[in-house]
């Protein structure tokens, strides 16, 4: 899948599955969807950096999304689509990768739905179908993010 | 993006990268390679050779955030992922424990 790389206000997001816990990723973030991208681990990174990978001829960090946001790992973590997305505020962005278990589905979200809250790259709260979601800022996700 | 004049290296198994510029020679020794650079020097495993013209990609805030090593930037070799290490601040995988000189002396070979 391949969207804008604009970072225009917009109330589409991509709900993704990670761990136990559901987020959604602004969509106009969210450049393309792979499965079983290999990663290189990378000595000495933390457990958030799963190691770089090559998308396009490009290196990649790719990231434990889970992780990222403490979400508790499902049963069978073994992440097998990574989200390839814009991070990074809009004059700085940068390409990574983020793994998680699965990308769901598009969905629609007003801002005014949204409970703000949350540490770090977590925006806030929305409720799906009866469902707590986080909602993610990927313009958070950074050096000092 | 720049493109640079980069030393490609092995180490733990995993490819690396350093610019050129930056090494002063390389010396060969029982367990490996040594890189000697301006103020630091590398422990290798293997030198592959130097690629011309090697793309490079500033490190961008997520690999500074999560990786805790200063990088000069990440390029892509043949489809592999690596980083291009600061010449002034390599990584710790890069210590002097595992290239060892020979004890008949110097086993050097000629700067890249």
């Amino acid at each position: 899948m391949t969207t804008s790389r604009g970072d225009a206000a917009d109330d589409r997001y991509l709900l993704i599955q990670a761990g136990e816990d559901q987020c959604v990723l602004p969509l106009a973030r969210v450049r393309r969807i792979v499965r079983d991208l290999q990663v290189t681990p990378l000595a000495g990174a933390t457990q958030e950096l799963k190691g770089l990978a090559e998308f396009g001829g490009e290196p990649l960090p790719v990231l434990d999304f889970s992780r990222l946001i403490g979400a508790t790992p499902g049963a069978n973590p073994a992440y097998p689509v990574t989200v390839i997305a814009w991070a990074g505020p809009a004059e700085s962005r940068e390409l990574v990768g983020l793994q998680v278990d699965a990308a769901v589905e598009v969905v629609t979200i007003k801002a005014d739905a949204v409970v703000p809250g949350g540490e770090g790259i977590v925006r806030g709260d929305v409720s799906l179908r009866d469902r707590p979601v986080r909602v993610i800022s990927l313009s958070a996700l950074g050096a000092g993010g | 993006m720049k493109d640079e004049r980069v030393l490609l290296l092995r180490r733990d198994g995993h490819l690396w990268g350093v610019v050129h510029d930056a090494v002063r020679t390389v010396t060969r020794g029982r367990d490996g390679y040594r890189i000697w650079l301006r103020r630091r020097d590398l422990a290798a495993d293997d030198v592959l050779g130097v690629i011309e013209n090697m793309h490079v990609w500033p490190a961008g805030g997520a690999l500074t955030r999560f990786w805790g090593e200063k990088a000069r930037g990440l390029a892509v070799h043949e489809s592999t992922p690596l980083v291009v290490v600061d010449p002034d601040s390599p990584p710790a995988i890069f210590g002097s424990d595992a290239a060892t000189e020979t004890s008949d002396g110097h086993d050097d070979q000629p700067s890249h």
